[in-house]
Parts: C-alpha cells; sequence; structure tokens
C-alpha cells in the first residue's frame, strides 16, 4: 500500500516526530509507514485521516497491478 | 496507539535498571553456589539460588507493561522479534535433545542451566532484525 503522508506532512512543515506525536505514534512509525514498510491499523489511518481532513483513500491507496501488458 | 509521554520517558531508565539488578544477582547468586556445599546451609543456599527471581519478574513485568503501553508499529517489532526466537529456541531445544540421544552432551556445556540464555539473545536477534526491516 502507497500513501501521501510525507506530502501532506512537508505541506505543513511537520516534522515526523510532530505527526507522530499528534496521532499517537513513534516517529520510528511514522518513517515505516511513509516508506511503505508498514501499513497502519484502520483506527490509525482514520485518525491520520481525520488530522489531514481528507478522506483515507486520499490518503492510502493500493499500488497499481500491472497487466502484464 | 500510545507514544511515549514525557513521564514515560522519564520512566525509560527503570526496566534496565531492574534487568541489570537482576542480572548482577544472578551471577552472585552463581558465585556464591560455586562454593563448597559446607560454606553454609542448604536453606541458605536455596534462599540464594532463589533471590534473582524478584528482580526478573519485576523485570518481565516491567517489560510487559512496556509492550502494552507500545504503539501498534513497536507491538509490531515485538511480535516479529518472538516470530523468529521462539522457534529458534524449539530449534535449539530439539537438536540438543536428539544430540543427547546420540552422544553424551557436557551437562556443563548444554544443560537447561546453561542453555537458558540462548533464549533472550535468541529475542534480541529478532528485535534486530525486526528494527532492520522496518528502518
Amino acid at each position: 500500500m502507497r500513501n501521501r503522508l510525507k506530502v501532506l506532512r512537508a505541506e505543513r512543515n511537520w516534522s515526523q516526530s510532530d505527526l507522530g506525536e499528534r496521532v499517537g505514534v513513534s516517529r520510528q512509525a511514522v518513517t515505516a509507514i511513509e516508506t511503505g514498510k508498514y501499513d497502519p491499523s484502520l483506527p490509525l489511518a482514520f485518525k491520520l485521516a481525520r488530522l489531514f481532513g481528507q478522506p483515507v483513500e486520499e490518503i492510502f491507496f493500493l499500488e497499481e497491478v500491472g497487466t502484464g501488458e | 496507539m500510545t507514544s511515549s509521554t514525557p513521564s514515560q520517558s522519564r520512566r525509560g531508565w527503570v526496566t534496565p535498571a531492574v534487568g541489570a539488578i537482576w542480572i548482577l544477582l544472578y551471577f552472585g547468586a552463581r558465585a556464591l553456589l560455586e562454593k563448597p556445599p559446607g560454606e553454609f546451609g542448604t536453606a541458605a543456599r536455596v534462599v540464594v539460588a532463589l533471590a534473582p527471581i524478584p528482580a526478573f519478574a519485576a523485570f518481565l513485568w516491567l517489560l510487559i507493561r512496556g509492550v502494552r503501553s507500545a504503539d501498534e508499529f513497536e507491538r509490531r517489532i515485538h511480535l516479529e522479534a518472538l516470530a523468529v526466537a521462539y522457534p529458534l529456541a524449539i530449534l535449539l531445544l530439539m537438536t540438543l535433545g536428539l544430540l543427547q540421544r546420540a552422544i553424551e552432551l557436557k551437562f556443563e556445556d548444554w544443560s537447561y542451566a546453561h542453555v537458558w540464555i540462548y533464549l533472550p539473545l535468541f529475542y534480541f536477534l529478532g528485535l534486530a532484525l525486526a528494527r532492520r526491516r522496518y528502518a
């Protein structure tokens, strides 16, 4: 799963620690989510969506699956 | 989903300190129990042997409390560490069990009294692998 977290965070000039504090997770968790190494739980995804004022699907989305063409 | 608060950060030294006390008591007890049985009675030896247990129980309780208060990402790290450590522990014990049936393993090297130390080492290995994966 990919996400726009890094862009949204940068738009607000927040550090990863700032964002982590706002949603109650560590800086390492934010790093892992931003790099796509860790997919957040639904409650955390909704918290992030509420924080940025956008629907969850505008922030998190599945990677396009290639058709083989 | 919680992050470490300032008060939690201030308490961050408690778990390592209790762990250090447990290790000191453990090696102290081992050193005392190396002395000949005649130097102090059986009851005293049992007390010495059990002396590290309260500190270890406190250490374990603090660890469990730490995992419970960790955020979901940190709990994932600990889960993956256990997923590495537990099979490795089974593998070690099974291998030693089979080898013991095949050949005579030295009690001083391979009894449960010495092998247990590998179990936390496997856990720390699992922690390192999990942290590296998500770094």
